[in-house]
């Protein structure tokens, strides 16, 4: 029984072995720095909340994409506009003029930004993923467009163009408060996430991602799971845009141009697979990282003096960064950043730290050519 | 005397729509030719077309102005020049981001693209030129009036023509090229089965840079006929933002496999956008962007499409 283990070069004691009391204890130290980064610094200025709350929400989406990419193999490009759905909903829903909203129209401006954005997601992908391929890429990029020009500039629903206004609850009111709150549904996403890939939906998603003729000869319901999970990455995104709107205590059709939105959408598929599709760390990760890029670039080109040349190509600089990213992974790292910070995932969680992990990450392995999906 | 007055209103009000939609679908379906192309041989949708198409539109725009180090040339040269950087750019594309990723799952392949859409924005906005710039017109550059002429008081654009003609000729000579020669017939053995293709002695490698060189082509003769007044400038990401997403829909529209689908599905995009807006208020409380019920009748006339029939008006199984 040993050797044969050992030939396979895979120890089950070695794998369910955890760390001891003083081990935590180390791993405990080592998770201060996240921790302060996460929870501390943001308390420390205002300008750096708001950047926390821009990576909480671009944490989101990213989540919501890495449903919809890394466990279906499926591409959105217009998850921006469930995003702007969801923020929409939120606004219209708790517009109470001047005052700020209780706690229950609040909560219902929630979940109707979640529903709604649900809503259109199982509309548009009752259509688009009934055939085979990846036109599901196509009808989001129309629909990221359409909405963007057709739906938010609808004068009704923008507050006659001068934006619905969207004020916190008391209990959210600082800033701080709000972005604890932020975290709190970053965390309602990742708790989504774990649920979906435990369950027998995430088995299902994975091996009609892997080949779709396999999974449904075992009696998967193929167009049913990729709706699924198409319904719940614009629910996700949906959430996010409450998230949003809440943060910018408005609505404006003007943070969702359909020009910029397109901008978005490329970033959002970026920052998804240079996570590492599938990986939850990762992603979040890497989410954080695009949210982060412009006020930490801002910043260093404010003391080397190159401020205007940043600020007139901001958006293509960050265009590169996002580009370059992108190309190294998808050729030379497949799994991400995800599988290049899992050793020290691993290690929080109390595995023993080793940067030869022979489970390796099941959507690297698909990514890197195990599958041989035919679109 | 009335029932002839209204006739005649109603003439012009259908014609005028009728005219600018084929000028717009022409240059729909000129984008469209190069996505076909590629859908038809990799089964993938390049996203970094519109991106082809601008790169030799603003390689063009640079030589026809001969700014800096850049000598000045005769403008044909120009743009036969700036078809050329983008047939450069789509090889590169091949050979550095295509190549790697060959045996990968198509997803990976159309985020590549996507990458590099992303890239060339973002080096085409670091690059020093005006960036609102517009190409000269083709009769610009001859001298000549800037209008074929009238119908019914309608002006008929030569640029216009000339997106038609290249459209035209374009969308025969490729279905052709796909139909009669060897090249054409290898690039369809390759994207139906690589390892069958290979064992017969085609070379996969030469095959794949030879389509790209195509899409670069076509991508090119896109740029430097759409960069051009009052519609077009050769701003970075402007022909991927406003162009890419209808030429999808025109290509699926006439069937993703086909050639002379993107032709007709170009124009009749074109046309349906031109009427869908040609009544502005058409559906109330949509009217605060001119383009909105255009867009909306674009992504019904897609959505229909691949409910209805989803191999489009022309496409086929190959």
């Amino acid at each position: 029984m040993t050797t044969q283990t050992q030939l396979l070069r895979f120890d089950p004691q070695a794998a369910r072995r955890r760390a001891s009391v003083t081990g935590w204890l180390v791993r405990a130290v080592f998770l201060l720095p996240v921790l302060a980064l996460v929870l501390w610094v943001p308390h420390h200025s205002d300008d750096w909340t708001n950047d926390a709350v821009f990576a909480a929400i671009y944490a989101m989406v990213g989540l919501s994409m890495n449903v919809l990419v890394g466990y279906t193999g499926q591409i959105s490009l217009g998850q921006q506009a469930f995003l702007g759905l969801g923020a929409l909903t939120a606004a219209n829903v708790v517009h109470t003029g001047y005052n700020a909203p209780d706690p229950f129209t609040f909560a219902l401006g929630m979940v109707a930004a979640v529903g709604v954005a649900a809503g259109a997601a199982l509309l548009l992908g009752a259509i688009a993923l009934r055939i085979r391929g990846l036109y599901l890429a196509l009808v989001t990029l129309v629909f990221g467009s359409v909405t963007a020009d057709a739906v938010f500039t609808i004068s009704s629903l923008n507050g006659h163009d001068a934006g619905v206004s969207a004020y916190r609850p008391t209990a959210f009111q600082s800033d701080y408060g709000y972005y604890l709150f932020a975290l709190a549904m970053v965390a309602v996403c990742v708790y989504v996430d774990v649920c979906v890939r435990r369950s027998k939906v995430g088995r299902g998603l994975i091996a009609l991602r892997d080949n779709e003729l396999v999974a449904s000869a075992f009696g998967i319901n193929v167009l049913g799971y990729k709706l699924l999970g198409f319904v719940l990455s614009g629910a996700m995104a949906g959430l996010a845009g409450g998230v949003f709107a809440f943060w910018s205590q408005e609505f404006s059709d003007k943070d969702f141009t359909a020009a910029a939105g397109f901008n978005k959408a490329l970033i959002f598929v970026v920052m998804v697979v240079v996570g590492g599709l599938g990986n939850r760390t990762g992603v979040i990760a890497a989410a954080a990282f695009f949210a982060l890029v412009d006020p930490l670039l801002a910043g260093l080109a404010h003391h080397t003096g190159w401020l205007s040349f940043y600020t007139d190509h901001k958006q293509y600089i960050s265009n590169l960064i996002g580009a370059g990213l992108l190309l190294q992974t998808v050729i030379f790292n497949p799994g991400g950043l995800g599988q290049v910070l899992r050793p020290f995932t691993r290690w929080f969680a109390g595995h023993p730290l080793s940067f030869h992990d022979e489970h390796g990450d099941a959507a690297a392995a698909a990514l890197a050519g195990g599958s041989n999906v035919r679109a | 005397m009335h029932v002839v007055a209204d006739s005649f209103s109603t003439q012009i009000n259908l014609l005028t729509p009728l005219i600018s939609g084929i000028a717009n679908g022409a240059a729909y379906g000129l984008l469209g030719l190069g996505l076909v192309l590629l859908y038809k041989s990799n089964r993938i949708f390049n996203f970094a077309q519109g991106e082809f198409a601008t790169v030799a539109a603003i390689v063009a725009y640079v030589f026809d102005r001969g700014t800096g180090w850049v000598p000045k040339v005769p403008y044909f040269l120009a743009i036969l020049i700036g078809i050329v950087a983008a047939v450069l750019i789509a090889v590169a594309t091949e050979r550095l981001v295509i190549r790697p990723l060959f045996h990968r799952p198509r997803v990976v392949l159309v985020v590549a693209t996507v990458g590099v859409a992303l890239f060339l924005i973002g080096v085409e906005g670091l690059l020093p030129y005006p960036q609102t710039a517009s190409l000269r017109t083709i009769s610009d550059a001859l001298n000549v009036q800037s209008y074929v002429g009238r119908v019914d008081g309608v002006v008929v654009l030569d640029q216009d023509v000339a997106k038609l003609i290249a459209l035209a000729v374009l969308a025969l000579g490729a279905f052709l090229f796909f139909r009669y020669t060897a090249t054409g017939t290898a690039i369809l053995a390759v994207s139906q089965d690589t390892t069958a293709a290979r064992v017969v002695g085609i070379s996969v490698e030469r095959i794949s840079m030879t389509t790209w060189a195509i899409a670069g082509l076509l991508g090119g003769v896109a740029g430097v006929l759409l960069a051009v007044p009052p519609a077009g400038s050769v701003t970075p990401g402007s022909i991927t933002g406003l162009t890419l997403t209808v030429a999808f829909s025109a290509a699926v529209l006439g069937g993703m496999t086909s050639l002379p689908g993107a032709f007709v599905g170009g124009l009749l995009i074109g046309v349906i956008e031109a009427f869908a807006n040609a009544d502005n208020g058409f559906v109330p409380g949509l009217n605060s962007l001119p383009t909105a019920q255009a867009e909306v009748a674009v992504a019904v006339v897609l959505l229909v499409i691949l409910l209805v029939r989803p191999r489009g008006l022309l496409g086929q199984e190959a």
